[in-house]
């Protein structure tokens, strides 16, 4: 781990990699069965939302918007255009939650929208996420703790067989869904909040963007609070479990940082063996460890001489970083998006809060980019080998099911990445022989 | 004096064929019943192509961060094509209290010292227009420090809709560029296309025609855009207004104030294509133009119908029912005439009333116009047995159910379909549509399914 810079040098972003607050709590609303995410804010933050989503998972994305304008703006407290949304949208379908989420214009004027939220006789959820605080993992982190305080039925008694999993927002929709069949291979049942697995997957089905179209559903949420064990994916996270466990104080807590590489991996199946008493993971859990020890083998070669810049936001940082140093790939620079006391433990020489524009300064320092659909013209530029990860990838299809984690995703993460790198050095070779 | 638009001029626009019937468009949007994007979406999409210069969007992270990157509007610029980069002072809760204005000056004197780029665009938004910063001072003063313009543009999304905010896109322009600076040579046949943005390359399909008549784009509003030469729009002899209304108020103006007039048309398919280039030549108003039109026209469709001969028995009584909105439901179902596609019914629902004529009279008695298309094309590709459904992504799933073709209406945000090439790009696609077995495959019944 070296040196990390927590703030930006600049007045400005060029060529941002962060995302904004409201767009983290749209997704997480995303993952509650038939919700209908409301942001509360001016059209252009809902469609800019809507078309970025539906692009990254090619699936119609629910969404709406309060439509707030300049009058309203100065005139209303939030209530005419929260109360008048809420009747417009259960007009015409019926969502079992509406999940009220802010952006800065409300923010700045000051609406109260827990007094509105109270005020409104249809479930729903509200938050506070202005898009002049925090970022994309923050958005999603506080909406998932709004969920819990105001869903969760406090409880007194605990199922033993009860796991919640609690997932940071850069884990696609397979990744979560890996986890809770890991989870339910040692006889747990699993529930995941926000359970995107099951809702932004990519199946298909009569599905007309009304409202999302599948997750957990809230009467399940409501039930969270007699599980067991509450386990949190990513630093963003960890607050979450304790409103949990306000909840319920019999309820534990363990925490994992990420799910990425061998390390992190096998903390996870311990956990598993520990808390179910069986001696012996599930024969696939068994050989794709030995598959992704192979792999780290096969590819160390090549990643032992790779320098990688990773730019993302922290927790999907961390994770990735491990994999990568695990098996030797060097990871040189990591940009990510926002602050997080996960940035000192990320795995890379030299850790920044930053944008692509730092990425290119720093071009001389790295051979493979890991990060989003932005970073494809960066590479371009400066022949760079890419491997697309991350919020937007608006060019290639099949995000959705992209598993990067545990034994299994884990394996295929390093393969892919060793083929990127070979595929550069033998671009290079070539170009640098027509060069000389 | 301020340089903000009166909102309230703009959404009575004379020259809106609708101002007097109140209808469509320029209303407040309805809470919770919302679709499309804002006015800075608006104004971004029509100022964006300027490649030369820097856009920088005064707000907080989702304006931009969502925004950047997202359409593929091309330019030959030879310098760093700015049109794909994103520049924002993503204010945070310290410059919402205290005013972002120094953040701005510093992120304009960055962008100075690092870019140097011939313009700079500077975007307000709804928090940065709420809590008051002054962009026309910091532009006036940014723009004497470093002698190229400073445009401050005043569409913070809560005024309003993308169309509004094109509008207002227009109104920067005007205020802070048009009629600066005089161009180096004039020619009779010069014009300034409005409101084509040269997405996917769109103008190219058609400009080496007007350069190969001697019509010369002086300037564009803003597809491959110079800031150089819409500084001189001034001095053109026509306006030609590409498919987009919005931009209706800045052409009227500059009418009034220049003396230029202005024609409306579009470059989607045949008849249009060609239809719009005779118009030009004709409202140039040179007999020796229109002629050599003429001939450029009958000379392209001819090549065109020639290329276009293997298709035919594949589109031979084919039928599509289209669902899309605004002047698509017309200018995309004229395409597929032109192709030799039977076009049963096409969706009226986000039209104008004018687009909605316009599509009456291209489909003919028989045609259906749908007002409720989610409801309707269902019905109607089983009554009409059409063979092709073009609609947007969400309606893929009716085609699987009906067991017939799907085409993505928002492929052309990828790829050109305009000008006669665009055409053949649109018929091949149809083509690859008509021919893939996946739309009757992909719903066959699961084994365990009775």
């Amino acid at each position: 781990m070296g040196e990390v810079r927590h703030k930006s040098n600049k007045p400005l972003q060029v060529n941002p990699i962060k995302l904004s607050q409201p767009m983290g709590a749209t997704l997480a609303f995303l993952g509650i069965d038939s919700c209908m995410p409301l942001m509360h804010g001016g059209m252009g933050c809902t469609s800019f939302t809507k078309v970025f989503f539906t692009r990254h998972f090619c699936e119609p994305v629910a969404i709406q918007t309060s439509a707030v304008t300049d009058a309203i703006a100065v005139l209303d407290g939030g209530d005419y255009s929260i109360v008048e949304s809420v009747k417009n949208i259960t007009k015409k379908v019926n969502p079992s939650l509406i999940g009220l989420h802010t952006t800065g214009l409300p923010e700045t004027k000051g609406d109260d929208v827990r007094g509105v939220a109270e005020k409104v006789e249809f479930p729903l959820v509200y938050v506070n996420t202005p898009d002049y605080e925090g970022g994309f993992e923050s958005g999603w982190a506080l909406t998932c703790k709004a969920i819990i305080e105001q869903l969760v039925e406090p409880s007194s008694s605990i199922d033993a067989k009860k796991i919640v999993i609690l997932p940071h927002v850069s884990l696609q929709p397979i990744e979560v869904e890996k986890i809770k069949q890991t989870c339910e291979s040692f006889g747990f049942s699993v529930y995941a909040l926000p359970d995107l697995s099951t809702s932004l997957d990519g199946h298909l089905g009569e599905k007309q963007a009304a409202l999302s179209s599948g997750g957990i559903s809230v009467a399940e949420i409501k039930q969270l609070g007699d599980a067991t064990l509450v386990l949190t994916v990513g630093d963003s996270m960890e607050k979450c479990a304790a409103v949990l466990q306000e909840k319920n104080p019999a309820m534990r807590h363990q925490h994992f940082s990420h799910l990425s590489g061998l390390e992190a991996s096998d903390g996870l199946i311990e956990l598993l063996l520990a808390e179910s008493g069986i001696e012996l993971p599930q024969s696939n859990i068994v050989r794709w460890r030995k598959r992704l020890q192979d792999a780290m083998l096969d590819s160390h070669f090549s990643l032992g001489q790779t320098r990688f810049l990773v730019a993302g936001e922290p927790d999907q940082l961390a994770g990735i970083c491990q994999s990568l140093y695990e098996a030797g790939g060097r990871v040189a620079v990591a940009i990510a998006t926002v602050d997080s006391p996960q940035l000192e433990k990320i795995r890379a020489a030299k850790v920044l809060v930053g944008d692509l524009e730092d990425a290119e300064k720093l071009a001389a320092e790295y051979d493979v980019i890991v990060g989003n659909f932005h970073c494809e013209a960066l590479a371009q530029q400066l022949h760079k080998g890419l491997v697309t990860r991350g919020f937007p990838n608006w060019e290639q299809v099949g995000n959705a099911l992209k598993n990067d984690l545990l034994y299994e995703g884990g394996a295929y993460f390093l393969f892919e990445c060793a083929n990127v790198a070979e595929e550069w050095r033998t671009h290079k070779a070539s170009s640098d022989q027509c060069q000389s | 004096m301020s340089s903000k638009p009166k909102i309230r001029e703009l959404l009575n626009e004379s020259g809106c064929a609708h101002s007097s019937s109140k209808k469509v468009a320029c209303n407040a949007p309805t809470p919770g019943a919302t679709t499309g994007g804002c006015a800075f979406e608006g104004a971004q999409i029509s100022l964006f192509p300027y490649a030369d210069a820097a856009h920088l969007v005064h707000g907080p992270m989702t304006c931009l961060g969502a925004s950047w990157e997202t359409r593929t509007t091309e330019t030959s610029w030879q310098g760093r094509d700015f049109t794909q980069m994103g520049f924002t002072t993503d204010v945070n809760l310290n410059d919402v209290v205290f005013s972002g204005e120094k953040k701005l000056i510093e992120s304009i004197d960055y962008i100075m010292q690092h870019y140097s780029p011939e313009a700079v665009f500077v975007y307000s938004t709804c928090v940065t227009a709420l809590i008051g910063d002054d962009l026309d001072l910091i532009c006036k003063q940014a723009a004497e420090k470093y002698g190229v313009p400073m445009v401050p543009v005043h569409a913070p999304g809560f005024v309003g809709g993308k169309n509004l905010g094109s509008r207002l896109g227009g109104e920067a322009v005007l205020r802070n560029l048009i009629g600066t600076k005089e161009p180096e040579k004039t020619t009779p046949f010069d014009i300034n296309l409005i409101g084509e943005y040269n997405v996917t390359g769109d103008m190219w399909q058609y400009s080496h025609l007007l350069d190969e008549l001697g019509i010369r784009i002086l300037s564009t509003l803003s597809g491959d855009g110079r800031v150089a030469d819409i500084r001189t729009a001034h001095r053109a002899k026509l306006n030609v207004i590409v498919c987009a209304k919005s931009l209706i108020s800045l052409t009227r103006k500059l009418q009034e104030r220049y003396g230029i007039p202005t024609i409306s048309l579009s470059f989607y398919g045949k008849r249009d294509t060609s239809n719009g280039l005779l118009s030009i030549a004709e409202a140039l108003g040179d007999a020796d133009l229109i002629e050599r039109t003429k001939e450029l026209v009958a000379r392209e469709e001819a090549a065109l119908e020639e290329k276009l001969k293997p298709y035919q028995k594949v589109f031979a009584g084919k039928k599509a029912v289209l669902n899309t909105g605004g002047n698509k439901s017309w200018s995309i179902a004229s395409a597929l005439q032109d192709l030799g596609i039977e076009v049963v019914a096409t969706a009226v629902k986000k039209a104008t009333e004018a687009d909605r004529e316009k599509a009456r009279e291209y489909l003919g008695e028989n045609g259906v116009l749908m007002m409720n298309p989610g409801a309707e094309q269902a019905k109607l590709i089983d009554e009409r047995g059409a063979d092709l459904l073009l609609a947007g992504g969400r309606s893929l799933y009716t085609a699987i159910k009906k067991r017939i073709a799907f085409a993505d209406v928002n492929q052309e945000k990828k790829k050109s379909y305009g000008g006669y090439n665009g055409l053949l790009a649109l018929a091949e696609d149809l083509k690859n549509s008509l021919e893939n077995p996946v739309f009757k495959l992909v719903s066959r019944r699961a084994p365990w399914e009775k």
